[in-house]
């Protein structure tokens, strides 16, 4: 190529010595790069639906699998560089675009979208009825949310970088909710849609020996939501009750919820020394909520507190609630020989939610009077935490770790309104030990561990952590050139013996990977994880306030490979065939199974042409519920063209 | 070069000094103080790395003027004269070959100072010496070079380490990882953070779920304490689960049950319980399926706006 521009220059030269002056030849560099990936799919799907979707939810059609392009600028004017990213559009339950453009100097621009589609209709849910073959569809939706954030970075000194921010979050849907009324719940159409705007900007400034960013920000929420139904609706409860059959004929139940926060964020870095680096932030907000809330409800109805029939309510609500919360944190990092290095770090978190409101329930057939009704209710939290760490290079090889944390903290809330309500309150006291270790006794072997244990006096939930030890163990050996093995053990091992609770928590993963290349045509990459969850704690059944024990064990086996392969090439060209996939295996308190085997081949028809195709099963099974079941077959097949 | 000229030294002092006292060798042992070469002079032999890293953000560093100027190989291999006269890998710091924390400090000595590190205390990664280039490649190609991106290569990169948790995600209920629809550094911020687990914050102080759940952020007339005080982590398992939902157990009742009880029988406010959230007996029945998910009544999980009880 050189050679024959060489030549080029040599014909042309002469040429060009005629003319006065000549023009500067224009840039080489290509303006656009970039592939797409276009495919259709083809699906069978065998067994529930329902579930797939909720599951997998991919269905036939013409896809835009990919497209990546980069656009540059030679001259460098609005732009120096603009990349975009998308993927799984045309039809699939999750899109998404990506831009980043540059110019060096000037600014920094991103915009990041995403629309992902959740359905979720599990039978075995929530379906009172199911045991007498009625299939409601409760607390079953299908809802979008799509994601957009903008942000764009100004460089105009060096050290000194404004930037301003906007995301939307916004999910739109239907569903099946209940309505809750006294003794009786009917099943109801439910309309969603709630979209959060978040505008935010503030200034970087960085320097050498410090830095502070400064941000301002600001949200607005709508949320509204509509439950309705026309017609007979027995709900989950068929028997009369004192003689009488409960049904909804007409519901309309409206929340209209408006809201907006204000956020304030001042984070600060520096190292005013060579051993000394500081750290700290303050962080603060104040989400607030105003809530409109409508009900009008037909039917046969029972009032359960003065067990007084009815045929027509209505129901009118607002509230209003805020909750500032402040965050901060300090910390530093001491480094007062080379080997030595102390971590001390202190936060606290205060979030308190106050909330007032009236909601006026009135019976309308038979007429009754009027009953009003304070909503009102306070949540504090107060968190604070002290920790310090020594970490000490023993050798070159070998770091040891040793730290100690205090968490303490105190919480309000409302108490249960049959217990006379009021607030109650609780503690939390807790004091973890710290430590680890970091060996790399050769350069191919490294070996890790970290491991905390704690004791508390009061912990917040029967449930929380409260005298507990976590542990992680990483090995990772170079075996070969081309061979490398990882094993990982992780533990958590909770207890709470309170009496009433005894609380027995117990969770263990091991897994081992490997990455393999036995040859240049081939990679192997595996991973298999053994993992153990066994939990036990003592409660009360509600009605007989007999001692009962909740047991939970969840046993899996996870397994995921991939062999890729280079086929015989031809004309330069190599295809290229991968296969395997996932499986999963547990066994305990849901038994399920979930297969996911795929196998890939990538056939180069020319230098920027690829036609590339996948098969996927997916193989979904419940031995507790097994109509919940589902197989399904996937072929994709289409083309990456690149340029 | 220089070892050239000592030896033409020795050469011409050998006679005299045969003459006289056995002398102190003239300075040919004194250690020489390498300096600072410049990146042209590492272009020649590493000229694939020395062209990526023009095209990468750290190609900048060459053009910082009072700073790194013309020096950026140097600004984190120290300085190369030792190196280009001898080449020997050896003569040269090499921050793979170092420990996490002096490889890090190398790598804060400019990145310190940026909002990204504000959680480094409070880093599991730093806590485990995973130094900064476990994660990102210091002679990546391209403006994008340094770290992936795209979201399935940015999960690729961090289940290559937490395996475990990647074999979560193979699970039927999870969030939209293994699709390429998300990416671990949606919730978390590898750099660390003040909150557990280097989660990520929105709005400031917030959990990152809020981000994309934002219907469920409130502030709610009645809160679900749990939610506030323990986070999304007290009821679902994030990466993945079995159950419905990523709930952390298979019946929704359990779930419940196992905080929402032994409130003493007598009705009346309590003044410091063992732990929140007991309930009084009720008419539950729990051999009744209409008790047996408590959310087809409690529907309001996440906080009500309406009702005490979560009801509506």
């Amino acid at each position: 190529m050189k050679i024959k521009h060489l030549l080029a220059s040599f014909v042309i030269f002469p040429l060009l010595a005629q003319e006065p002056a000549a023009n500067p030849a224009p840039s080489t560099e290509p303006v656009l790069t970039g592939s797409i990936d276009l495919g259709y799919r083809f699906t069978s799907i065998g067994g529930s639906s329902d579930v797939y979707n909720s599951v997998v939810n991919l269905h036939d059609g013409p896809r835009l699998i990919g497209l990546q392009f980069t656009l540059t600028d030679p001259h460098h004017r609005l732009f120096d560089r603009i990349d975009v990213r998308a993927d799984n559009w045309g039809g699939d339950p999750y899109n998404s675009v990506h831009l980043n453009a540059t110019k060096k100097n000037i600014y920094d621009f991103n915009f990041d979208y995403r629309d992902i589609a959740y359905f979720n209709l599990l039978p075995s849910f929530a379906d009172p009825m199911l045991g007498n073959g009625i299939v409601l569809d409760e607390d079953s939706y299908f809802t979008r949310r799509r994601m957009s954030d903008f942000q764009l970075d100004l460089f105009p000194a060096h050290r000194i970088v404004p930037f301003l921010a906007y995301g939307r979050d916004s999910g739109q849907g239907t569903g099946i909710t209940n309505f809750v009324s006294d003794v009786n719940v009917y099943p109801v159409a439910d309309n969603m849609f709630d979209k959060t705007d978040n505008y935010r900007g503030g200034v970087r400034l960085e320097f050498n020996r410090w830095h502070a960013t400064l941000e301002q920000g600001g949200t607005t929420l709508r949320d509204d939501q509509d439950a309705y139904a026309s017609g007979f609706n027995g709900g989950n409860v068929y028997q009369p009750y004192f003689g009488q059959m409960l049904y909804l004929t007409a519901l309309s139940q409206a929340y209209g919820v408006t809201g907006d926060s204000i956020y304030t964020k001042a984070l600060f870095t520096a190292n005013p020394l060579p051993w000394v680096d500081l750290y700290g932030q303050f962080l603060y907000s104040q989400p607030q909520t105003n809530v409109n809330y409508t009900q009008y409800d037909n039917g046969s109805l029972v009032l359960l507190r003065s067990l007084l029939f009815y045929t027509g309510e209505q129901a009118l609500g607002y509230s209003e609630a805020k909750q500032p919360h402040t965050s901060g944190n300090l910390a530093f990092e001491l480094r007062p020989v080379k080997r030595v290095r102390v971590r001390e770090s202190w936060m606290t978190d205060r979030l308190h939610t106050a909330a007032a409101g009236l909601l006026t329930d009135m019976i309308v057939q038979p007429a009754a009077a009027t009953t009003p009704s304070l909503l009102a209710s306070l949540l504090a939290v107060n968190y604070n935490q002290e920790q310090v760490e020594l970490l000490v290079d023993a050798t070159s090889k070998l770091t040891l770790r040793g730290g100690y944390r205090y968490s303490w903290g105190d919480a309000q809330e409302p108490a249960p309104l049959l217990t006379g309500g009021g607030q109650e309150s609780s503690q939390l006291r807790q004091q973890a030990g710290l430590a680890g270790f970091h060996f790399r006794p050769i350069q191919k072997l490294t070996l890790n561990a970290d491991f905390e244990g704690a004791a508390s006096d009061h912990a917040y939930f029967r449930t929380s952590l409260y005298n507990y030890q976590r542990m992680t163990a990483r090995a990772r050996y170079q075996l070969a050139a081309k061979l490398s093995l990882q094993a990982v053990f992780s533990l958590l091992d909770n207890q709470n013996p309170t009496p009433g609770v005894n609380y027995d928590f117990l969770s263990r993963q091991n897994s081992l990977s490997v990455s393999w290349t036995p040859s240049k045509r081939v990679t192997v990459l595996g991973e298999y994880t053994r993992s153990t969850l066994r939990s036990n704690i003592n409660y009360l059944d509600p009605e007989f306030l007999s001692p009962e024990q909740s047991l939970y064990r969840d046993n899996a086996h996870s397994a995921n490979a991939l062999i890729d392969v280079a086929l015989p090439g031809y004309a330069k060209l190599t295809p290229r065939l991968a296969f395997g996939g996932s499986l999963f295996i547990s066994t305990g308190s849901r038994p399920t199974t979930f297969y996911q085997p795929l196998a890939r081949l990538s056939v180069p028809i020319r230098k920027n042409l690829l036609w590339k195709s996948e098969y996927r099963y997916y193989g979904y099974g419940e031995i507790f519920y097994n109509y919940e079941g589902f197989r399904a077959h996937l072929l994709e097949t289409g083309f990456t063209i690149s340029h | 070069m220089r070892s050239n000229s000592a030896a033409l030294f020795l050469l011409l002092c050998w006679p005299a000094g045969a003459q006289t006292a056995p002398a102190a060798p003239a300075a040919s042992t004194a250690p020489t103080v390498p300096t600072y070469v410049g990146s042209q002079t590492c272009q020649p032999c590493h000229e694939d790395i020395y062209n990526a890293i023009q095209k990468s953000p750290h190609g900048q560093v060459d053009t910082q003027k009072h700073r790194w100027e013309h020096e950026a190989c140097e600004s984190c291999h120290g300085p190369g004269s030792k190196h280009a006269d001898s080449a020997e890998a050896s003569a040269i710091v090499n921050p793979a070959k170092l420990t996490a924390a002096r490889t890090d400090r190398i790598c804060l000595n400019c990145h310190l100072n940026q909002p990204t590190h504000i959680g480094r205390p409070e880093s599991v990664h730093a806590r485990n010496q995973v130094a900064c280039t476990a994660c990102h490649s210091v002679h990546g190609h391209g403006p994008n070079g340094l770290v992936p991106r795209k979201a399935a290569a940015v999960n690729e990169l961090c289940a290559g380490c937490h395996t475990a948790v990647w074999a979560e995600f193979q699970r039927p209920f999870k969030h939209r990882l293994p699709e390429g629809a998300m990416s671990c550094v949606d919730c978390h911020n590898p750099h660390g953070s003040i909150f557990q687990a280097n989660f990520q914050s929105y709005a400031a102080n917030e959990p990152a779920c809020f981000k994309c759940h934002g219907n469920l952020r409130g502030p709610f007339t009645y809160e679900h304490a749990p939610v506030r005080l323990e986070g999304c982590g007290a009821c679902h398992e994030p990466h993945g689960s079995a159950n419905p939902r990523m709930l952390a157990r298979a019946e929704v009742r359990y779930l419940c049950l196992e905080c929402h009880t032994n409130r003493p029988a007598a009705p009346g406010p309590i003044k410091n319980p063992p732990a929140l959230g007991g309930v009084p007996p009720a008419f539950h029945n729990l051999l009744s399926p209409q008790f047996r998910n408590c959310t087809v009544c409690h529907l309001k999980v996440h906080g009500s706006y309406v009702s005490q009880e979560l009801l509506k």
